[in-house]
Formats: structure tokens, C-alpha cells, sequence
């Protein structure tokens, strides 16, 4: 099914390639499968029908670039267009800060910070990480069997149900760190409490980033769910986990293009050395299924 | 008389408000060609509008496309005990919650259940199946991390043989269908403890993949009925029509938040009348 949707986009844009002149109705074919591509890696619908719609006005009004003929000017408009909405690379600077990893329940949250962590060790930073995830069974086994492996200081309490008062004594017992990851518990925009639970950490940990972590399978839901976190506490980049998967990850580009952020890193893997930074040009190959 | 021409903006709504709701393409692609062939060349009561025709035609197909779900209580008391379910799918979808929900379910009914702790490999996976287990006060058998979850569910079925239990639940690993050194892992699991039924669970809030996932789990290691989880997002659940299209395979639950209690048997029409809520 996919192979056939990127083989007749690339048909679209083999009809384009003789010509010289920029014909309407080839460029309605192609904005139409690039429609189909996108929605079937889960792009919003509403945000590819705003794409396309851009897409199709700049290419037949925009001149082509001398030298270059019509179906590289679209497809290089296609590619702009695609790229803008997340270029807008989070930037990763290696200095002291507080990471408040947010997100849906099961989005890859814990196995993210557990790899942030390591990644961060190894730039040479002396790096923390607070289990403020009070509710899951096994939370904190899971993060600090993680960061025993990598000799990273976990800070956490299964017996209390208190997630600020874990944060707060966490804060205190790794101020010796420079780089400082919260862990948290999954919860989506319908649980008020769970997101005023996030709003409350953010407030206390006085966060420098807020990463929403997404899962590459993630549908529909994406720009609703990102909204929502947004709203609560400023999302300031987005990781998308499980790209090792054949999931194309266009649930969250639109988170990205929600919260006007960046994307942040590529989770790949279920071990701890799996995390890639972003490259827009393979994301993007891969969401058009090229 | 029924004309394409008259058809064609009721069903590109439609068809939009299917992929908003999360319905692949393909699914919906399939749905909606199908609802056109129907309803091309038929009657139209007098008074009868077209959109109301198509919606109803439409509502028709989505109800065929699910089926009518899957009875896991007729399903048990039809069969030898122990009945030996085996949960299956990707990382992180929610089948070690949908084990302990089921088998809080199944206490409530009636039956005796033992829990097989098949995830030795991610870390914190048995303490969390095991606590889940003993809050609910059902055993649990579990081994060492990094043991072989064969041998694990293996232990399982023979204690609930020795023991007479009714029910055994196994958990696995969340593991993507790429990856062929885990799925033939999840191939000898299946040799090892036979089950009964392959429960392939998977999120209402997945997109496309869906489809494919689904597909490849079906074509390896089979799947018997499917569960979806994480309904209670505000999602409209298309997910059920991208599977149920794709593998043709009754749903048993739904899950519909964290706690034990939040799981409810599969019913068709809820389904459709959410998922076409948005738009019709
Ligand atoms: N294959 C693969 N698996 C991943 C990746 N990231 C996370 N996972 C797996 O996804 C599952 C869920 O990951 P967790 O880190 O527990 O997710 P979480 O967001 O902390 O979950 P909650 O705390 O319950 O909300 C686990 O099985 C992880 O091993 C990834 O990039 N690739
Ligand atoms: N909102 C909501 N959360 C759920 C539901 N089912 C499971 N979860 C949550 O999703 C997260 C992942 O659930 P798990 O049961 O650990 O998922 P899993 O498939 O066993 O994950 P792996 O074993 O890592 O592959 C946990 O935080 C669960 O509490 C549901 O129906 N609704
Ligand atoms: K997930
Ligand atoms: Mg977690
Ligand atoms: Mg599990």
C-alpha cells in the first residue's frame, strides 16, 4: 500500500519532469498524492490540507529558479514547505539546565530520559534524574535500573504518592548535578489533574526545557494532545520515540507545528544508546515515503 | 435513482471525518468504495435525503467491518481449563495494564486466574506486573530478568494445571513486528505454553501503523482477538476499523483509562456512533 502511494507520487512528479512550463493539472495530481502521503503518515488532516493548498499556490505562481525545471520547483517547494514546519531545530546546549519530560501514557517517556541521560554523560556532563512518576507500578525500578547501568544518580520514592514533594527533595539531594531530567507519569489532555500536576512541576523544577515525547505511531490525536500540554506548560521541543518501528511519525510533526517548536531527537531503539539527533531531509523522505 | 455525481460530496465529508478519526487510508479508501458501489444505481425514498442514505450505508459498512466482538466469557466455559491467553504487541501499548484489568475482570466473574510475568527484558517490566498482580491478590510466576520467557510461561501453565486454575494470562515483551529475532522469540513462546487465544493488543490513538502492525503481527504469530487500549484520550477510535479491516479479527475490549476497573467489552455501535460523531 505504501509502496504504491510513494510510487505514485513519484509518478506525479515524473509527469512533471519534461516540462518547461508549470501545467495545472499536473500539479493538482500531485498535490492530491501528496495529500494521500501525508494523511497516511499521519499528518492532521487539517494541517495537510493548509500545506497543500500553499504548495499548490507557490508552484504555479512562483517562477522557477533559472535552470531548473518543473518538477524539481515543485518538489522543491513541497520540501520548503515541509522543512519550515520542523526546521525550527530545538536547540541541545550543554550547560546546567532542568528537563521536564512530558507526554502521553506508554509514549517512551521513561526509556527517553534514561538515554538523554546517557547522552548528556557522555558530553561530559554530570547529569541527574528525579522518578517523579508516583503512580505507575515498577516506575521507579524501571528508571533506576536504567540509570544504575549507566552510573547515573536516580532519585525516587515508591512509597510516596506525592509528586512535587519527590521533586522537591530530588531537586535538594542532586543539586551537586548539572543537568537535571524529571521523569514523569503519562497523562493526556482530558486528566485536568494530571495536567495541572505537570503545570505544578513545571512551576517548581522552574524547567529550562519542557520536551513532549511522542510516539512515531501517534494519529489524529497528535495536535489536540500537543495543544493541550502546550497551553499547561509551553512545550519547547518535541522527541519522537519508536522511529525503529515503521511508524512515519507525522503525529508528531504536527505536534511540532502545534507548539511551534522543534523536534529535539529521534528515539530508535529500546536501548539506552538509541537516541539520534533530528535530520529533517531523511524525516522528511520518510514521510512523503520516498 | 441514485447517481455517483449525487454521492460524491456526502461521501468526501465523510471520508474526511474517517481520517480524522484515524481510520487508515486504505480502510477508509476500501469503506468508502464500497459504500459507493452499494448505493450507485439504488432507490432513493421519496423524502429521503442523500447524505441521510449515505451516513446509514455508511454506519452498515463500519458495522460489518467490526463484527460482532468477542465473548471471552462463552469463550472460557466452552473450553478445557486452564485457558491460556497470550498478549501480544507493540512497545508501550498497554498489555501488561490490559493483563491486570482482565484478570481483575475475570476474578469478578468468577474464574480463577494466575498471571505469567513473559517480560524479562524490559527493565522494571516484572515488578510492575507483579505489583498489579499483588494489589488484585492473583498469584503471579515470574523468574529472573533476562530469563527466558518461555520457561516463565511455561511455569505458568503448569502451576495453573497443578492448581486447577481457570485462567492463565501471559504478558510479553512490547516488541515491533520489524524486528525478526523478537518475533521469532514470541514464535517459541508460542510452541511452549500453546495458547488458546492470542490476544494482540494495540492503542486507540494510533494512526496508519496500525494497519501494518497489525497486519505482521497476524501473519507471524496469529492473533485471535484484539483489545484496544487508551480509548479514553478523545479519540474516536478508528484504530478498531484500520485493525478489524485489516485482520478481519473480533475485538474483545476496550480500555478506557488506568485504573482496573476501566475496561469495558467491545460493543460495535458505541464505536460507530463515536466515530462518526464529528462529522455526521
Ligand atoms: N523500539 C523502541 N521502543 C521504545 C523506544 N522508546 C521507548 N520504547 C519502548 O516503549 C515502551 C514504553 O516506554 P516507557 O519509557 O516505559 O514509556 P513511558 O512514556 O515512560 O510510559 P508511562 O510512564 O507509562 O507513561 C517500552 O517498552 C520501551 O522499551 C524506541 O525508540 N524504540
Ligand atoms: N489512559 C490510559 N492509559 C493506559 C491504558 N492502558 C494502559 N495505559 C497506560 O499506558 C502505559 C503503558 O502501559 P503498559 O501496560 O505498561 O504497556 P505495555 O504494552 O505493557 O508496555 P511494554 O511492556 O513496555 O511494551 C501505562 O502508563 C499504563 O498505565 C488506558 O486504557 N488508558
Ligand atoms: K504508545
Ligand atoms: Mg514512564
Ligand atoms: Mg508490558
Amino acid at each position: 500500500m505504501l509502496d504504491n502511494l510513494s510510487s505514485s507520487l513519484k509518478d506525479a512528479l515524473k509527469k512533471l519532469a519534461g516540462k518547461t512550463v508549470v501545467d495545472r493539472a499536473a500539479v493538482d495530481d500531485l498535490v492530491k498524492d501528496l495529500q494521500r502521503a501525508l494523511i497516511s503518515s499521519d499528518v492532521n488532516v487539517k494541517l495537510v490540507m493548509e500545506l497543500s493548498k500553499a504548495i499548490r499556490t507557490r508552484s504555479l505562481e512562483e517562477e522557477p529558479p533559472k535552470g531548473m525545471n518543473v518538477r524539481e520547483h515543485v518538489l522543491r517547494i513541497v520540501y520548503q514547505e515541509l522543512v519550515r514546519l520542523v526546521w525550527a531545530s530545538t536547540e541541545v546546549k550543554l550547560e546546567p539546565q532542568t528537563i521536564l519530560m512530558a507526554g502521553l501514557q506508554g509514549s517512551g517517556k521513561t526509556t527517553t530520559t534514561a538515554k538523554l541521560a546517557r547522552y548528556f554523560q557522555k558530553k561530559g556532563m554530570k547529569v541527574g534524574v528525579i522518578c517523579a512518576d508516583t503512580f505507575r507500578p515498577g516506575a521507579f525500578d524501571q528508571i533506576s535500573t536504567l540509570c544504575t547501568k549507566i552510573n547515573v544518580p536516580c532519585f525516587g520514592n515508591p512509597q510516596e504518592k506525592d509528586a512535587l514533594k519527590i521533586t522537591r527533595e530530588g531537586l535538594a539531594a542532586l543539586k551537586e548535578q548539572e543537568l537535571i531530567i524529571v521523569d514523569t507519569q503519562g497523562r493526556h489532555a482530558l486528566e485536568a489533574e494530571l495536567i495541572k500536576e505537570i503545570i505544578d512541576l513545571n512551576v517548581l523544577t522552574k524547567a529550562t526545557h519542557r520536551w513532549l515525547v511522542i510516539d512515531a505511531a501517534l494519529g489524529q490525536q497528535a495536535s489536540e494532545q500537543a495543544k493541550r500540554f502546550h497551553e499547561a506548560i509551553g512545550i519547547d521541543g518535541v522527541i519522537i520515540t519508536k522511529m525503529d518501528g515503521t511508524a512515519k511519525g507525522g503525529g508528531a510533526m504536527s505536534a511540532v507545528a502545534e507548539t511551534k517548536s522543534g523536534i529535539a531527537f529521534i528515539g530508535s531503539g529500546e536501548t539506552i544508546e538509541d537516541l539520534e539527533r533530528f535530520d529533517p531531509d531523511g524525516f522528511i523522505s520518510r514521510l512523503l515515503g520516498m | 435513482i441514485v447517481s455517483e455525481k449525487d454521492l460524491d460530496d456526502a461521501l468526501s465529508e465523510l471520508e474526511l471525518t474517517l481520517l480524522e478519526s484515524d481510520v487508515a487510508l486504505p480502510a477508509t479508501d476500501a469503506i468508502i468504495s464500497s459504500v459507493e458501489k452499494n448505493l450507485v444505481g439504488r432507490h432513493r425514498k421519496i423524502g429521503e435525503s442523500v447524505d441521510h442514505l449515505v451516513v446509514h450505508a455508511l454506519k452498515a459498512a463500519l458495522l460489518d467491518v467490526l463484527g460482532q466482538g468477542f465473548d471471552l466469557k462463552a469463550y472460557i466455559a466452552k473450553h478445557e481449563r486452564p485457558v491460556k491467553i497470550l498478549f501480544t504487541g507493540v512497545n508501550g501499548t498497554g498489555k501488561t495494564t490490559t493483563v491486570a484489568k482482565i484478570g481483575s475482570w475475570l476474578r469478578k466473574e468468577g474464574f480463577t486466574v494466575v498471571i505469567g510475568a513473559g517480560d524479562t527484558y524490559r527493565a522494571g517490566a516484572i515488578e510492575q506486573i507483579a505489583v498489579h498482580a499483588e494489589r488484585l491478590g492473583i498469584r503471579v510466576i515470574q523468574h529472573q530478568e533476562g530469563a527466558d520467557p518461555s520457561a516463565v510461561l511455561f511455569d505458568t501453565v503448569e502451576y495453573a494445571k497443578a492448581h486447577k486454575i481457570d485462567v492463565v494470562l501471559a504478558d510479553t515483551a512490547g516488541r515491533f513486528h520489524n524486528k525478526a529475532n523478537l518475533m521469532s522469540q514470541l514464535e517459541k513462546i508460542k510452541r511452549v505454553m500453546k495458547p488458546d487465544l492470542v490476544v494482540y493488543v494495540d492503542e486507540a490513538v494510533a494512526g496508519n501503523d496500525a494497519v501494518t502492525r497489525a497486519f505482521e503481527f497476524d501473519r507471524t504469530v496469529g492473533a485471535d482477538a484484539v483489545v484496544l487500549t487508551k480509548a479514553d484520550m478523545d479519540s474516536r477510535g478508528g484504530a478498531a476499523i484500520s485493525i478489524a479491516h485489516t485482520i478481519g479479527k473480533p475485538l474483545m475490549f476496550l480500555g478506557v483509562g488506568q485504573a482496573y476497573d476501566d475496561i469495558m467489552p467491545f460493543e460495535p455501535a458505541t464505536v460507530v456512533e463515536e466515530l462518526l460523531e464529528g462529522g455526521a
